[in-house]
């Protein structure tokens, strides 16, 4: 202990400070182990509604980008093997350009079959005239005899009889062109049906088939339609609307949208039209089994020119503004609720 | 006078100590258990303070907390959306799911479905991994203390493959989260994953995330929210307050811990005011002496009120110090993740002690105050 001053005393000098020291050593732990609680903002941006309509009463709702035309799935008239594709995914095609076409062997052999036939038919008709003529020649000459022991009754009757015959063949073998002439002419049709050609101008979105591969009248079943396409230019979106806010949307008003994932990149896209029918909301989970009883109102919108911002099937925020902001703050509930008279008054008063 | 007061109180070292030891130990009890109380309960609010960027939550109307809920129909987000003032809304999917390991295990997990495109209503750190693994196939991401739950031995679980309603899930990495009360495991998915994970209900949508726009206040908002949509919407704090009252009313846990803090108090009041009554007595004859060489009642007083601030300074000081070092010690433990001293609780275990001090102080100072100088010679 000789280190130490002569009246050190540990309780009376030492432990208060360690008493102070050990104060503040709690107080700046606890100061620094109080949880950070603040707000952050979004590392990334999420969908908002920009501009005027920030502030004002609106409409939300997502939807899906699809071609102006909607999506075409193209089939087949008749069943068969694919011989030819001749478009790729991304392609724009003309109306009337070929997609692809299904082995025509039997129907081109079917079709030979029907040109063998025309011609035999008509062998046999210039065999037929040429019969006819030595029977008509024949007949002539009997008649031609004045002298009536000279022939015999039998053998004009047999001349008559030839002629006739040989008309009558002549007939059958015309019958018998035409019969050849048909079938050809429908081997010709089936040769056609078996080359599908692009219904209208557009591009093609899906190629789900190869050369090779069966194509059949009935779909193949569950599995994809064997191409798709649309017209892309312009596309247009699909916005499903809650039925509770249907009558708050602005019809005819501009829609704000953004692709999911993007939301900075806002467009505007005019209205088109809404479709008529209100249906049970598709619910985009890609699960077989959902069942869900919320209805929506399908309202189309044509996007403007942009650089491959958006794709068909792509999933879109947007923002539609609302009718005026009474109507808005009316909300659906109260509205349903008041009486008939009310509701009236107030729709003279819009 | 008042250095002779100290000389006086620690003269005796056994009492000394003793009096100390009631005060820190008293202190300590107070201060750690309503520390413990006080992270506990607010266990129920993790689920809010987990997610960073919410203002408003959106519910449905029975909803409670973040943990009891009711799904809305998906279009709920829509109808938020469209409410003047909503900056942004994005859907945040909650339920409870069982999850099966590789060993074949099965364990209750949370399953938290965040916005696909933002990701917003992910913890704001990750400890290993990036947020962005969410991007990929099948991607989930574990909480921190959900991790030492389902893989033993400090295994880092990024890649392990879970089986999840038939599905596939692969852990991708680890966040820095706040467990909840019951220190479920957490597996962060997107939302759109989250959906195929959980077995299917009609509704799925858990709660709606939403974003004030400036210059609205988040109550106003949620007020204005709940009008319009008729939903249940709750600014970010009430949720959280839910989230603790809900544990307050559904479990003992107050009853428990209020009961020990009376206990810390009691003990306290006993230990300091025996020993500090059997010191003020011992020390009758000289108080005696002090008296009859002419100190006045006040004088005295003083020096009572001296020796008692000095041993309560040292007692509280020793304490809290003690409540510091027992949080900071087992902080790296999971039980006691994001464990923190509230700056309130020290203040109430000082008034405790101070409530305790003058108790007993004015209860022995009752003696010294009748003493006639003539106890000196008793």
């Amino acid at each position: 202990m000789a280190l130490l001053p002569e009246n050190f005393s540990f309780s009376r000098k030492v432990l208060p400070v360690i008493a102070v020291i050990g104060l503040i050593i709690a107080a700046i732990f606890i100061w620094n182990g109080l949880p950070d609680r603040e707000l952050s903002d979004p590392d990334q941006e999420p969908p908002r509604a920009s501009g005027q309509l920030a502030d004002s009463a609106r409409v939300a709702g997502a939807g899906l980008v699809e071609p102006s035309s909607e999506l075409v799935d193209i089939g087949t008239a008749l069943p068969g093997i694919i011989t030819d594709l001749r478009v790729q995914a991304g392609d724009f095609v003309e109306k009337g350009q070929v997609l692809f076409t299904v082995d025509d062997r039997a129907i081109r052999s079917s079709l030979n079959e029907s040109n063998a036939a025309i011609a035999e038919a008509r062998a046999s008709i210039n065999e037929a005239q040429t019969a006819r003529r030595t029977a008509q020649q024949q007949l002539a000459l009997y008649r031609q005899v004045e002298d009536a022991a000279a022939v015999s009754r039998s053998e004009v009757i047999r001349a008559e009889g030839e002629a006739s015959a040989a008309n009558s063949r002549l007939q059958l073998a015309r019958s018998r062109l035409n019969a050849a002439e048909a079938r050809a002419g429908s081997a010709r049709t089936e040769l056609g049906r078996l080359t599908v050609r692009a219904p209208m101008a557009g591009e093609i979105l899906a190629v789900n088939i190869r050369p090779g591969e069966f194509v059949s009248t009935q779909g193949g079943g569950n599995s994809a339609p064997f191409i798709r396409m649309g017209e892309t230019r312009p596309l247009y979106i699909r916005i499903d609307i809650d039925e509770a806010d249907i009558n708050r949307v602005s019809m005819g008003a501009p829609a704000t949208v953004s692709p999911r994932g993007a939301a900075g990149e806002q467009v505007q896209a005019s209205f088109v039209r809404a479709e008529p029918l209100v249906v049970p909301k598709t619910s985009l989970t890609n699960s077989a089994a959902e069942r869900v009883d919320v209805r929506v109102l399908q309202v189309l919108y044509q996007l403007p020119e942009t650089d491959g911002l958006f794709r068909v099937g792509q999933q879109v925020d947007a923002f539609i503004p609302a009718k005026g902001d009474k109507t808005a703050e009316d909300g659906p509930a109260e509205k349903t609720a008041e009486s008939g008279d009310k509701g009236a008054e107030q729709g003279d008063g819009e | 006078m008042l250095w002779i007061a100290i000389r006086m109180l620690t003269g005796d070292k056994q009492k000394f100590y003793g009096l100390l030891f009631g005060i820190a130990f008293s202190t300590l009890l107070i201060t750690q258990q309503l520390t413990i109380f006080v992270n506990l309960v607010e266990r129920g609010a993790s689920g809010v303070y987990n997610v960073t960027e919410a203002d408003v939550w959106v519910m449905d109307e029975v909803s409670r907390t973040t943990e009891v809920n009711f799904a809305m129909p998906s279009t709920a987000l829509d109808k938020v959306r469209g409410v003047t003032g909503v900056d942004w809304a994005v859907p945040h999917l909650r339920a409870v799911a069982s999850v099966r390991t590789k060993d074949g295990d099965l364990e209750g997990v949370e399953i938290i479905g965040v916005d696909d495109a933002t990701l917003i209503g992910l913890p704001p750190s990750m400890i290993e991994g990036s947020k962005s693994v969410l991007f990929q196939p099948d991607s989930v991401i574990i909480d921190d203390v959900g991790t030492t739950r389902m893989f033993e031995g400090g295994i880092s679980p990024v890649g392990e493959r879970l089986e999840l309603n038939d599905q596939r899930a692969v852990i991708r990495g680890v966040a820095d989260t706040i467990p909840s009360f019951t220190s479920q495991v957490a597996l962060y998915t997107k939302y759109s994953q989250a959906l195929r994970y959980v077995p299917g209900s009609r509704n799925r949508l858990s709660f709606v995330l939403v974003g004030t726009s400036d210059g609205v206040s988040s109550e106003e908002l949620a007020a204005r929210i709940s009008e319009k949509t008729g939903l249940k919407a709750l600014p970010r704090e009430k949720l959280a307050q839910n989230g603790i009252d809900f544990i307050m009313e559904n479990t003992g846990i107050p009853l428990n811990f209020g009961i020990t803090v009376i206990l810390g108090f009691i003990v306290g009041v006993a230990i300091v005011g025996l020993t500090f009554s059997l010191f003020i007595r011992d020390n009758i004859k000289q108080f005696g002496a002090l008296k009859a060489i002419g100190v006045t009642n006040r004088k005295i007083a003083g020096m009572v009120a001296a020796q008692a601030f000095m041993v309560g300074m040292i007692g509280y000081g020793l304490g809290v110090l003690g409540t510091v070092a027992f949080i900071y010690s087992f902080s790296g433990d999971p039980t006691f993740k994001g464990f923190y001293i509230p700056w309130q609780v020290p203040l109430i275990s000082l008034v405790a002690m101070v409530l305790i001090i003058v108790l007993t102080g004015w209860i022995a100072l009752r003696g010294v105050m009748k003493t006639e100088p003539a106890a000196v010679f008793r």
